[in-house]
Parts: structure tokens; C-alpha cells; sequence
């Protein structure tokens, strides 16, 4: 390295540009019929979303979205998207296929102007985040779904470039992670509300924490290097976990490595253990799939000839979906997808178990201007939020049975 | 479409061109590939305009740029009608400091990324780079200099402690729980 940031960076991203893929062999040819092919669909509302084949050629078909009907045993389906394809109608708005899991809260609240929902404290009460800046926590707040008050936690503070994250819920209170110089203090408070209070360890917590849960009395936590602890909410000794030293939590009792964060494209929580019985699971991966990310029950990921697929961890039942679910598949069974309708691209919250599938609201027109999207990943957290109009929407995905 | 032939020569001579435009974009070798066949798949479909008043491969780029900061990409990603190969990153930055340097870039904020490639990558000015982002060049300087100061400071940081070496999850594109969504992953970059 020279000490010029700016030549460095010139030369490093001109050598390191050339580490991109090579288009493939008759790649004209593809964009062309790609092209054509999405101006075909202009007036369709989207193709359907999965399509499987399974040994012995008989398949599972996700019919149109806009019925909402289970996925269904279809003998006739033959392994290509069209097969699927329905008119239906629009897709139902997610609150009105899942009225039972779905709220909206005014997005900006009495003495609150912007707030981030970042937990279930419990089955009815969201824990909101309010910033100083960007990303930057101040406070957080209990807001409850049944009456719509919502009330003042704790203030929070932390050192400059130390930012609070990972909320947990659990034994009346809330804890969080701050992380400085490459070590996590976990800092508590009682939901009741009060003054914010490190939790005591017996030596420095080391690494960086990538998930946190309360397990009874007990906080467990893994961190970003690897390896799974636990440590009394009252503050004491951090216990390692046997045999999960290369270990992230994926949902407790499961632990599993690689983790979520995979740099070379590894198959993320290949190997899962269950702490509490010493049950195992690896993945089956296939020689040629990419980008595959498996959860307790399930991976997803993309075939050597790119089509993406949903499979059971020992590979069978594999379906192949329409588009691929980078980020992983919530509690083995969410996901979000687009619709493939030009004129209003719709992202739908799809529930693989059932074949349901909700709009989101989240709707993006040919001019681009949209809002965000979402994907709730492999996270065991259960909510999922988004910003939609004046409104938050908050949903609770152990609700949608 | 008559002048498909052109195209498809155009897609032909250029196409790896904008990959590696794409992985300077982005970092991310399937982000690359999704992002230029999106936008030229767009181009396509606006080519008979396209030839007659712009230049093909700036509209492509341009697409490219925006496509790739656009909010409701952050998580999107088509279906690639191929599986894409990843290329070791030793064969193209032999040497670490350089490697680290590729590692801090990707855990900038999409932006300040985007404003470094287009100045250093791309050599375009702020005007040039405002317009194309349509954003003011005020926003371009501020971008390029808070990126500049991170990768300073990352870059100091790695020098001093080995260990943080490693690269972090900021560059990857990943979105896991709602309280982990965004860029909160780049909180944990020192």
C-alpha cells in the first residue's frame, strides 16, 4: 500500500474489477429472449411463483398467487414455469390473508417522529428504536397492538462510533449489545422501564455477537468469529457451549456453522447441532449449488444449472422456485418474492407450507420510484416491519399458522 | 425486433465490460451479473431510442449506477439464467493491502461506494457523477469524502490489528431480521 488512498483505490478497483464473471456463452441471445419474454408478461400477473418436480414426475405447483390456494399435488405439471402460470386476480393484501398476524401503527407517534420496530417484547407489545442518527439508538419504547399507547423504556447511550443492537426479550427485561474494539457488553434493562445497566462479566466478552437469546435464566449469544456462550442475565461467568466452538446460533436450541455470514459463498448452517440433545443434521449440497442457505429443516439455494430450489436438508422434496431466496427462508418457511407483472411489480410474503401468499403493499411501478423491500431472511426474530405510506406495518410470522 | 443484430453485437463486444463495471459497482460477483443483465434487458427493450440519441453502453452504465443504489434493490435479485463462477480474489489483488483495501470498499454504504467507482473507476468529475446519480454535486463531495475517511480509518485499523483483517459482513449483501436489516452490519466495522 502507498500511502495515496487515492491512487490505491484507483488501481485496486481497476485489478480487482477484473475478478468479475464472464458472461456466458450465448448471453445476447438470452437478454434478447429474456426481453422478450418480459414484455410478454406485461399484462400477466405473475407467472407462477414455484414449480417443482420430484422424482417419478410428479409435481407440486404453487398456483397464482391470487387465489391463495395451499400448494397443491398436481400430476399434470411439467417442470417449466408456464406450466403454473395462472390469470388470477391481484394477490389479497397481506392483512386479509392473515388478519390474525398483521397491524398497522401510525408511523409517527406522539412525541416520537421516526422510530425503528425491532422486536416482539411479547405477543402484543413491539419494541421500537428511536435514533439520534442514522443508526444511532436513543431510546426505546414499548408500544402495545391492543390499545396503541406506547411508552418510554429507557434512554440509551453509547460512546462515539458504538451502536446498540440485537434486542432480546426475555425474564422482564431487554437486553442489547454494544460493541467496541472488536468486544460485546451486553447492556440490560426492565421492560417495566428504568436506568440501562451493563451486564456484569466475569472477563471480556471477545467477538463481535451475531445473535442473542434469552434461554430461561440465562443469555445465550454467539459471536461473529464463531463459538457459543451463555452468561447469566444477572451478570457472572461466560460459559462456552460444548462442542459449538465454530458455532452461530441459528434458532435455540439449534446452533450451526458455517453461519449466516458465509465470504466464499459457503453453504450457511451446513452443519446444525442441537445444543439440548446432541442431535445433528449436515446439509446435503450438490455438486454445482450456489449460494445455498439452510435452516433448521430446509435449504434454498441455486443449482448448478441456476434454477433456484427449496429442498428438506437431507435434499428431498425439492421444489424449484421462481426466484431465489438469497437471503434464506424465514422459520424454514417464508420468504418474499415479485410478482413479474411489468406494469406494478408486487412483493408478495409467501408461505411455502401452505402455498399462501400475501401483498406486502410494497409495489414497484416501471418509473422505479418505490419504497423498500423486504426479506426476512433466515433470522429467527419473528417480526418483520416495514415503513408503508403514514403507517408501519408490523407482522408476526409465529402467527401465521 | 430488426435491430436485434445490432444488439446483440453490442451485448457481444461489451457485456464483459460492464461485468467488471458491475463488480466495481458492487463488490459481489452475482450482484455484477444480475445487474448487467438487467440493464440490458432494459437496453433492449429501449434500443431503436437508445441508438439514435444516446451512446448504448452509458445508458447500460447509467442504469447500472442507479439500479444498483436504488432503495428497493437493496434486496431484489433476479433470477440469473446462469450459474455464476467466482474468480479468487488473490488472482486479481496479489497483494494484502490491497485485499484489504478491496475487503474495507465493501463495507461502505452503497453510495459512497458507488460515488469512489464512478471517480476512480469510471474517472468521471462530481458533475458528471451528480448527474448520473441525480444528486447534487454537493451530496457527490460528501459522499466521496466520508467513504475516503472510512476506508482511512479501516485501513488504519487493519494495519494496526491484524485480526481485523477479516472481512467483515457489511460488504455482504445479506439481509437477515428486521433489527439487522440496512446497514446495521456496518455498525460493527470499527
Amino acid at each position: 500500500m502507498t500511502k495515496d488512498l487515492e491512487d490505491d483505490l484507483h488501481r485496486v478497483i481497476m485489478r480487482g474489477a477484473e475478478g468479475a464473471p464472464q458472461a456466458p456463452a450465448g448471453f445476447p441471445a438470452q437478454i434478447v429472449s429474456r426481453s422478450r419474454r418480459r414484455r410478454g408478461r406485461t399484462h400477466a400477473v405473475a407467472a407462477a411463483l414455484a414449480v417443482v418436480v420430484v422424482a417419478g414426475g410428479v409435481g407440486w405447483a404453487v398456483r397464482g398467487q391470487g387465489d391463495n390456494a395451499p400448494v397443491v399435488l398436481d400430476p399434470v405439471a411439467t417442470p417449466s414455469a408456464s406450466a403454473a402460470t395462472t390469470r388470477a386476480t391481484a394477490p389479497r393484501p397481506i392483512e386479509q390473508v392473515w388478519p390474525q398476524a398483521v397491524w398497522k401503527i401510525p408511523a409517527k407517534l406522539p412525541g416520537i417522529k421516526k422510530y425503528q420496530p425491532r422486536i416482539f417484547i411479547d405477543d402484543h407489545t413491539v419494541l421500537l428504536e428511536t435514533w439520534e442518527s442514522f443508526e444511532k439508538a436513543n431510546a426505546i419504547y414499548a408500544y402495545d397492538l391492543t390499545t396503541g399507547g406506547h411508552r418510554k423504556i429507557a434512554d440509551i447511550r453509547t460512546p462515539k462510533g458504538v451502536y446498540a443492537s440485537n434486542y432480546v426479550a426475555g425474564q422482564d427485561r431487554i437486553v442489547w449489545q454494544a460493541i467496541d474494539d472488536m468486544r460485546t457488553t451486553f447492556w440490560s434493562v426492565p421492560i417495566a422501564g428504568g436506568e440501562p445497566a451493563p451486564i456484569p462479566t466475569d472477563a471480556p466478552v471477545e467477538g463481535r455477537a451475531d445473535t442473542t437469546v434469552v434461554v430461561g435464566d440465562r443469555l445465550a449469544f454467539s459471536v461473529m468469529e464463531g463459538g457459543v456462550f451463555t452468561l447469566p442475565l444477572t451478570g457472572g461467568a461466560v460459559t462456552p457451549v460444548a462442542h459449538a466452538e465454530r458455532h452461530h446460533i441459528l434458532r435455540w436450541p439449534w446452533v450451526g456453522t458455517p453461519g449466516d455470514y458465509t465470504p466464499e459463498n459457503e453453504p450457511s448452517f451446513e452443519e446444525i447441532r442441537n445444543v439440548e440433545t446432541g442431535e445433528t443434521s449436515k446439509a446435503l449440497v450438490r455438486p454445482g449449488d450456489q449460494h445455498v442457505r439452510c435452516g433448521v429443516t430446509t435449504c434454498v439455494g441455486m443449482a448448478a444449472d441456476g434454477k433456484p430450489f427449496y429442498r428438506l436438508r437431507d435434499g428431498s422434496h425439492e421444489r424449484e422456485l421462481q426466484q431465489p431466496a438469497m437471503t434464506g427462508v424465514a422459520f424454514d418457511r417464508f420468504l418474499t418474492v415479485r410478482t413479474l407483472d411489468e406494469s406494478v411489480r408486487r412483493q408478495l410474503l409467501l408461505d411455502l407450507d401452505t402455498g399462501k401468499s400475501g401483498d406486502l403493499g410494497l409495489h414497484l411501478t416501471p418509473n422505479g420510484k418505490s419504497g423498500r423491500s423486504v426479506e426476512p431472511g433466515i433470522s429467527a426474530n419473528n417480526l418483520v416491519a416495514y415503513p408503508l405510506g403514514d403507517d408501519y406495518v408490523i407482522i408476526d410470522l409465529t402467527r401465521i399458522t | 425486433m430488426e435491430d436485434d443484430s445490432r444488439f446483440t453485437e453490442f451485448v457481444a463486444e461489451r457485456a464483459n465490460a460492464l461485468m467488471r463495471y458491475g463488480y466495481a459497482l458492487s463488490g459481489n460477483p452475482h450482484d455484477a451479473a444480475d445487474l448487467t443483465q438487467e440493464a440490458l434487458i432494459r437496453l433492449h427493450r429501449a434500443w431503436a431510442r437508445v441508438r439514435s440519441k444516446e451512446d448504448p453502453e452509458r445508458y447500460a452504465k447509467v442504469t447500472m449506477a442507479r439500479l444498483h443504489i436504488s432503495r428497493w434493490r437493496l434486496r431484489r435479485r433476479e433470477h440469473l439464467s446462469w450459474a455464476v463462477p467466482e474468480v479468487p480474489l488473490h488472482d486479481t489483488l496479489p497483494s494484502d493491502g490491497d485485499k484489504d483495501l478491496w475487503h474495507a470498499l465493501a463495507g461502505l454504504p452503497r453510495k459512497q461506494r458507488a460515488v469512489l467507482v464512478l471517480r476512480f473507476y469510471e474517472q468521471l468529475s462530481d458533475a458528471e457523477i451528480a448527474d448520473l446519480l441525480k444528486i447534487s454535486q454537493g451530496t457527490v463531495r460528501s459522499h466521496a469524502s466520508l467513504g475516503l475517511a472510512r476506508l482511512r480509518s479501516e485501513m488504519a485499523a487493519r494495519r494496526a490489528s491484524p485480526a481485523k483483517a477479516r472481512p467483515t459482513p457489511a460488504g455482504h449483501d445479506r439481509v437477515t431480521s428486521p433489527q439487522t436489516r440496512t446497514t446495521s452490519a456496518e455498525r460493527n466495522v470499527p
